[in-house]
């Protein structure tokens, strides 16, 4: 998990004391990785001794950490199938088999791939990074994107030089040949996963890492290229499903019964509480810089509970985990198809598909959080008044 | 004095084909702990052998008349297991093991045996061992007791740029050429089974450089005839939490010395 401060001075004494971050100029912050012995216990008798890396064009890096800790960052792990577009590749896949996919994609390996729909998210990331880069050249306390696949390394070169294409700031990725990629997911502290096959998924989220399914909308519609903006589904997303379950099982009065009682007593976290936390810590290092009108993260609450009554619960929760949302927007019942299309998030996370889908018609990209009492009951179907 | 015995109950490889690979015996069987009729217990390097023959099996299966196949040495120096050599034999003859030949010989001259054997990969938890074994130009990699936890149904092998093994020591021209004709030769063997459901796993991973680096490494790879299955780019995050995902058997680093970007 994520451990933060304000203070950039304490990230230096913590957990990073081996590491000697010289004030660099663009590039020439690998240095300091250089200079270190030995990142972890001595397996299988490799020590990290790092040969210098020469003739090699410097990427522009705004001062500073090259490469963060992944305890230290926000590590966000996208599959190669929501960061590109790959259907044309993943019909042949399925059609013609695992040989001939692996055949074609080397044949097109000089073709960069589209982006997809995690595209526009990461680039929003990679321009918070420049923007706390500038602010904390010194510290950790970044996104980290890492491309996590089972893809075959095969298609290796391939995402290379779609990464290069695109100009993409991702340098660390794992391409494991079929086998599950949740041990990898584990291992590099991920905040956040995203992926096209909602087995990856489930599986992550049973590994207490928030995860969402993304899917390509049909159409885009243009989201900010400077402010990443966050939006989030209350119940079975950024808290537990237990509300949800009562509206299922006894109704929408016996909903609103349930949550006047019990106002006052907070709600259980649900899976993407935490990358909720991590996206606030980040979000006070911009504030403790005079950076709060112009914060370039906003996050947004989209939820079908009422301001009046069953929200009060919602907000109140909020509170007590000392976590701030920016606009927390009831829509007590009402579609939130239009509510999205105002907002523009680069993604927006639910429970239910029936949203999901919705969202995605009027050209927002959303994520489906497989998770909760939701996933038993048919996507489709009109679940009513309350959403 | 070096002196090898052949197995007689396993049939011996076509020696211009075969992958020779030599394990030190102290690593496959635990030298101190013995089960009963005199027999050794299983060690670190198990898992690896077992690994090894699956290959061979499938290798056969695909094709009868193959070849290219391990062909699997046990190496002992220890002079107490010398003495003990006729438990070695029968160890190895109850597990069944496809060992084809046991060597035996001293620390002095242990090298002078693989040489002899012309052996292709040297395989030992002793650092020592396999330092000395790379100077002289045979390609070695060091077992250890992460090995025990790999797989035995498939050999996994990890090739692994920007990390030195021996940092006294360069890799000398000559381990250079043994390690891309070793790798090349697996590559070729790895080129006998599908995608999926191999025996053979082929691993790569660049610890410090960032995506560029990594994509050099799978071209070397590619030009020396080896397609690569997992690819890992670490990027300077730790190699500990990933190892253990990954579970290489061994893992080989000659292959990039020398090589640029």
């Amino acid at each position: 998990m994520v451990k933060m401060s304000l203070d950039p001075v304490q990230v230096m004494s913590g957990q990073v004391t081996e590491l000697k971050v010289a004030p660099s100029s663009n590039g020439d912050s690998r240095g300091s990785w250089e200079e270190k012995e030995e990142f972890d216990q001595d397996h299988l008798g490799l020590t990290a001794k790092p040969k210098p890396v020469t003739g090699r064009r410097a990427r522009k890096v705004e001062g500073g950490v090259f490469f963060p800790k992944p305890e230290n960052a926000v590590t966000i792990a996208v599959s190669s199938r929501v960061l590109f577009r790959t259907e044309r590749e993943q019909k042949v896949f399925e059609q013609k088999g695992v040989e001939e996919y692996l055949r074609y994609q080397i044949e097109h390996e000089n073709e960069p791939f589209a982006p997809g729909p995690a595209f526009p998210f990461v680039k929003a990331l990679e321009a918070v990074n420049s923007r706390l880069r500038e602010l904390y050249p010194q510290s950790e306390e970044l996104f980290d994107i890492v491309l996590v696949t089972y893809n075959h390394a095969h298609v290796g070169i391939r995402l290379i030089n779609t990464i290069n294409h695109h100009n993409l700031f991702i340098e660390r990725f794992c391409m494991t040949g079929g086998s599950s990629p949740i041990g990898y997911l584990k291992a590099w502290h991920t905040n956040l996963y995203l992926s096209a096959d909602a087995d990856k998924v489930r599986e992550a989220l049973a590994e207490g890492i928030a995860a969402a399914t993304m899917f390509m909308p049909e159409k885009l519609t243009e989201v900010s290229q400077s402010q990443l903006r966050v939006a989030f589904d209350g119940d079975a997303v950024l808290f537990s499903d237990e509300s949800e379950r009562i509206f299922k099982a006894h109704g929408l009065d016996k909903f609103f019964e349930h949550e006047r009682e019990n106002e006052d007593t907070l709600l259980d976290h649900g899976p993407l509480k935490g990358f909720l936390e991590a996206l606030g810590k980040l979000q006070k290092k911009f504030y403790a810089k005079g950076h709060r009108l112009d914060c370039p993260i906003r996050t947004f609450l989209v939820t079908a509970r009422s301001a009046a009554s069953s929200g009060i619960r919602a907000l109140k929760t909020l509170r007590a985990w000392g976590l701030e949302i920016d606009e927390a927007l009831f829509l007590a019942g009402a579609p939130k198809g239009p509510m999205l299309e105002k907002i523009r998030p680069h993604i927006y996370f639910d429970d239910q598909m029936f949203h999901v889908e919705g969202a995605a018609e009027m050209g927002t990209i959303a994520a489906h959080v497989p998770y909760g009492i939701a996933q038993k009951h048919n996507a489709k179907q009109n679940t009513g008044v309350r959403k | 004095m070096v002196s090898t015995v052949q197995n007689t109950d396993v049939k011996q490889k076509e020696s211009d084909h075969a992958v020779v690979v030599a394990v030190a015996s102290r690593a496959v069987f635990e030298p101190e702990a013995q089960g009963g009729d005199n027999v050794y217990a299983e060690g670190v390097a198990f898992p690896l052998l077992q690994a090894l023959q699956k290959v061979n099996e499938r290798l056969l299966e695909e094709n009868s008349a193959e070849s290219l196949l391990f062909d699997i040495v046990l190496i002992t120096t220890d002079s107490q297991q010398q003495q003990q050599s006729s438990h070695l034999i029968s160890s190895t003859k109850h597990y069944g093991l496809e060992v084809s030949r046991f060597c035996f010989s001293t620390e002095e001259d242990f090298i002078e045996s693989l040489l002899q054997n012309n052996v292709q990969l040297f395989l030992s938890t002793d650092r020592n061992e396999v330092s000395q074994t790379s100077q002289k130009g045979v390609l070695s990699a060091l077992l250890d007791e992460y090995t025990t936890s790999c797989p035995s149904e498939q050999l996994r092998v990890l090739f692994c740029r920007d990390a030195v093994i021996r940092p006294d020591t360069n890799p000398t021209p000559a381990s250079r050429q043994a390690a891309q004709s070793f790798s090349a030769q697996l590559g070729k063997m790895r080129q006998r089974f599908g995608m999926s459901d191999s025996p053979l796993s082929i691993a790569l991973m660049t610890s410090c450089g960032g995506r560029d680096s990594c994509g050099g490494a799978l071209r070397t790879l590619r030009s020396l005839g080896i397609s690569v299955d997992e690819a890992y780019c670490l990027a300077g995050s730790p190699r500990g939490p990933i190892l253990s995902v990954l579970r290489p058997h061994f893992v080989l680093s000659d292959c990039f010395s020398g090589l640029e970007d």
